[in-house]
């Protein structure tokens, strides 16, 4: 175990009185996200040198969300090498790409985009989001200084983060949306909100919006934080194993019988690997549900070539590959519900539900 | 490891010197708890009163209730007092595991919970109705921890009593569905009853497995007791003779019942492809044949 | 030359192959077996092959298809297959979705395989020879 840190024993070179001072903000994020103190320790330490690498580059003001960020991202980064990590592990040579020499670059295109999206906020969302996330003022304080609750208050910043995460995007491409829908959908998808993301259409205006179908991604890969539901980013053929390993697990949490639990994988194996085989790329979202029973719902969607007759693809024995032809039908089959919605030159969406029996 | 406070001093002291905010917002909820401590006999009281005005939990003796309603409002208050929702479910988990023997309802349970809601926020309010500022804010604090507590509770209360209702079900299901290893490597499944999709799906599960942990080669089933079946179980039958192929056994029905074989025929099941015989002395003198002929292989190759 | 060993094992026992998948594989998985275990039964001169399968949790159409392909190119070379392993869920699943082994003999295990085998390998000996 590492010997405890005092705020005084930092190492050389961050005698920086600046940097010093962001110590115990940044240790608060990560020991906030990382329980074990080994790693929030490590975490910290990385977060410091590169907060202390930029410093020469960072507006005096900005230097605090700086590192807030940075602290954040540094966390989200070791989930992500988590995650993927969990995702290859059946494969037995790693994948993982080596550390490219233009990473620096990358790294410092993410600082500027990230003090841009920040100016994009109103002064009162930065305010508020500062004072939470930087200073740690709780939701209940700052909805007595707001005139608000402490719920408005939680729901407001959940709003801010997710606005945050759009305009970064945006500065970070150095795009612009190319309409007016394209703002709103991606922040109802940044948020997570399935109900905002009904309202403004959101499925099918990334069917028609290849920058918002682009840059939702990343966004989308948020749904981690929830339990109840699970994203696979789909590619290659492993992803196909991932998808249905993901779908399998999440259903027996909810109590499929064995038997069940097969269906499910299969009938997402199945699905996926259209997916792999005509779509570039492609995402699979495996929800829980809970009304009218309790049940499980895949949702695989791709921006792929689209099928073009959509009845012969669901009819046994039609097969375009080195297959049996039996992959959307029998999909079919396994699952309570199937739904197959495709545009040509769009992409495809199937939408597959199974509920758990009563009783 | 020495001593305990050791450990703590160069542990903890120094690395967590972030001051303690004390805002006063923060002191209202131990003032609240404080409350709710020290007036604990009369409002456990007061809240038993309003059980029994509401003839909930009934089922219980006076002394039960005593015990209960001391535990449930200890852990109440103390779940408020450490907001931890972990400790919460632990909990609702444990009063439920109780309590579902003695078979009170998810009604009794939600409702002692809702009442116990009602008579400590009574008491606050009594307590702090001179100053209206002060009233709002234990409420404010009050409130989204007390139906944080009352939504798990009954959710918990559900989910167990869910789990008990189908370990009892599931049970029964065995029962009804014998598999019985007559001898090696032969699996005989007589079906007595309806056969609906959830019995169908069982009978499947236990038809496979018992393949594989038997070892068996061949399975009689005896449907002779079965009256009839509508389409997806006679659909459900052909597919389960099926999968039991892929798994190397063999599978042969009898006492197939004249409706059953018109089913089958209507959904269009090759009867000729089924092994069916007529009832089930026969299917055993079929499975001793079958298996004679895999274990002395090439044998009589003809048969009788 | 498998690229990645651990995935499934060929073993040869007498004239037979024992081919055995360690855990689930993906779709070029799948045809870096079919590939290796078609080479392997021409270079061995396999009389007979049994694949297991019982770690695979899902058979899907392709996964069969793939199957069914290396019994047909064993078939070609003069072996005979058996598929041994199949999961009491996985094999009711593969009905629900229309998949079946077509000619290829399926068993309960390795043993009853080879048993399998050792029965067909006798038969054409005796008249044969």
């Amino acid at each position: 175990m590492p010997a405890p840190e005092p705020a005084g024993g930092v190492p050389d070179g961050l005698g920086s009185p600046d940097v010093a001072a962001l110590i115990p903000i940044v240790r608060r994020i990560v020991a906030a996200r990382v329980p074990d103190p080994a790693t929030a320790d490590d975490l910290v330490q990385e977060t410091l040198a590169r907060v202390l690498g930029a410093v020469g580059r960072i507006e005096p003001g900005m230097l605090e969300p700086y590192a807030i960020v940075t602290a954040r991202n540094v966390v989200a980064s070791m989930w992500r090498d988590q995650d993927r990590q969990r995702r290859h592990q059946h494969r037995v040579v790693d994948l993982r790409p080596s550390q490219s020499p233009d990473e620096g670059i990358l790294a410092r295109e993410d600082r500027v985009a990230m003090t841009e999206a920040l100016t994009r906020l109103s002064e009162r969302e930065r305010r508020t989001l500062l004072a939470h996330e930087v200073s740690g003022q709780d939701t209940r304080s700052l909805a007595a200084e707001l005139g608000s609750t402490a719920g408005a208050v939680a729901a407001q910043l959940n709003r801010t983060r997710a606005r945050l995460r759009v305009e970064y995007l945006l500065a970070l491409e150095r795009v612009e949306p190319p309409t007016g829908r394209c703002r709103p959908v991606l922040i109802a998808i940044s948020g997570g909100d399935r109900r905002r993301q009904r309202e403004v259409d959101a499925a099918h205006h990334l069917l028609e919006c290849e920058l918002c179908a682009r840059l939702s991604e990343p966004l989308m890969g948020r749904g981690r934080d929830r339990d109840d539901e699970i994203r696979v980013a789909v590619r290659t053929d492993s992803d196909v194993v991932a998808a249905r390993q993901a779908a399998r697990e999440a259903a027996a949490g909810i109590g499929f019988s064995p038997t069940e639990l097969t269906e499910i994988a299969t009938a997402v194996s199945e699905v996926v690997r259209n997916i792999v085989r005509f779509a570039d790329a492609g995402e699979v979202l495996v929800e829980l549900l809970d009304h009218p029973r309790r049940g499980i719902r895949i949702t695989a969607r791709d921006s792929g070539p689209g099928i073009a007759d959509v009845d012969e693809a669901l009819r046994d024995g039609y097969s375009t590959y080195h297959g049996l032809g039996l992959g959307l039908p029998g999909a079919r089959r396994l699952m309570d519900e199937f739904a197959l919605a495709s545009e040509r030159g769009r992409g495809t969406t199937v939408i597959m539900t199974k509920w758990r029996e009563v009783g | 490891m020495t001593t305990r406070e050791d450990g703590d001093v160069t542990g903890s002291a120094t690395t967590d010197s972030a001051p303690v905010r004390t805002t006063e917002e923060e002191g209202l909820l131990p003032q609240l708890v404080a409350h709710l401590r020290e007036h604990r006999t009369r409002l456990r009281e007061e809240w038993v009163g309003r059980i029994n005005g509401a003839h909930l939990l009934q089922a219980m003796t006076a002394s039960e209730m005593v015990a209960e309603t001391t535990s449930v409002y200890d852990n109440y208050v103390e779940v408020l007092e450490t907001g931890s929702v972990e400790e919460l479910q632990h909990y609702a988990r444990d009063l439920s595991e109780r309590i579902i023997p003695r078979g009170v309802e998810t009604h009794e349970v939600v409702g002692i919970v809702l009442l116990l809601r009602d008579v400590l926020a009574r008491s606050l309010f009594e307590k702090y109705q001179g100053d209206m500022h002060v009233l709002n804010r234990v409420l404010d604090a009050y409130e989204p921890a007390a139906n944080r507590i009352a939504n798990t509770v009954a959710v918990s209360f559900v989910d167990e009593r869910e789990r008990v209702i189908r370990q009892q079900q599931d049970s029964i299901r065995e029962l009804s569905t014998p598999v019985l290893p007559v001898r090696e490597r032969l699996l005989i499944l007589p079906i007595i009853g309806v056969l609906d999709r959830e019995r169908a799906r069982q009978l499947t599960e236990q038809l496979l497995t018992g393949i594989r942990t038997h070892r068996a080669k061949v399975v009689v089933v005896d449907i002779t007791g079965v009256p009839d079946v509508d389409e997806a179980v006679a659909n459900h039958l052909v597919q389960t003779v099926d999968a039991s192929r892929l798994m190397g056994a063999s599978v042969i029905i009898t006492g197939l019942s004249p409706e059953i074989a018109q089913t089958l025929v209507t959904i269009g099941v090759d009867l000729s492809k089924m092994d069916t015989i007529g009832d089930l002395q026969g299917g055993l003198e079929e499975a001793e044949r079958l298996l004679g002929f895999t274990v002395t292989r090439g044998g009589e190759a003809g048969g009788p | 030359m498998t690229s990645s060993p651990r995935l499934f094992s060929i073993l040869r026992q007498g004239t037979c192959l024992i081919a055995s998948i360690h855990t689930a594989l993906d779709d070029s998985q799948l045809m870096v077996f079919q590939r290796d275990l078609v080479e392997r039964i021409g270079r061995d001169r396999a009389r007979g092959v049994v694949i297991d399968v019982a770690a695979l949790d899902v058979l899907d159409s392709f996964a069969t298809r793939t199957l069914r392909d290396i019994a047909e190119m064993a078939r070609l070379r003069g072996a005979a297959t058996v598929i041994v392993g199949i999961q009491p869920e996985v094999a009711f699943t593969m009905v629900r979705l229309g998949l079946h082994t077509g000619a290829v003999s399926t068993a309960l295990d390795l043993e009853e395989g080879l048993a399998v085998l050792g029965g067909r390998l006798a038969g054409p000996a005796v008249g044969g020879r």
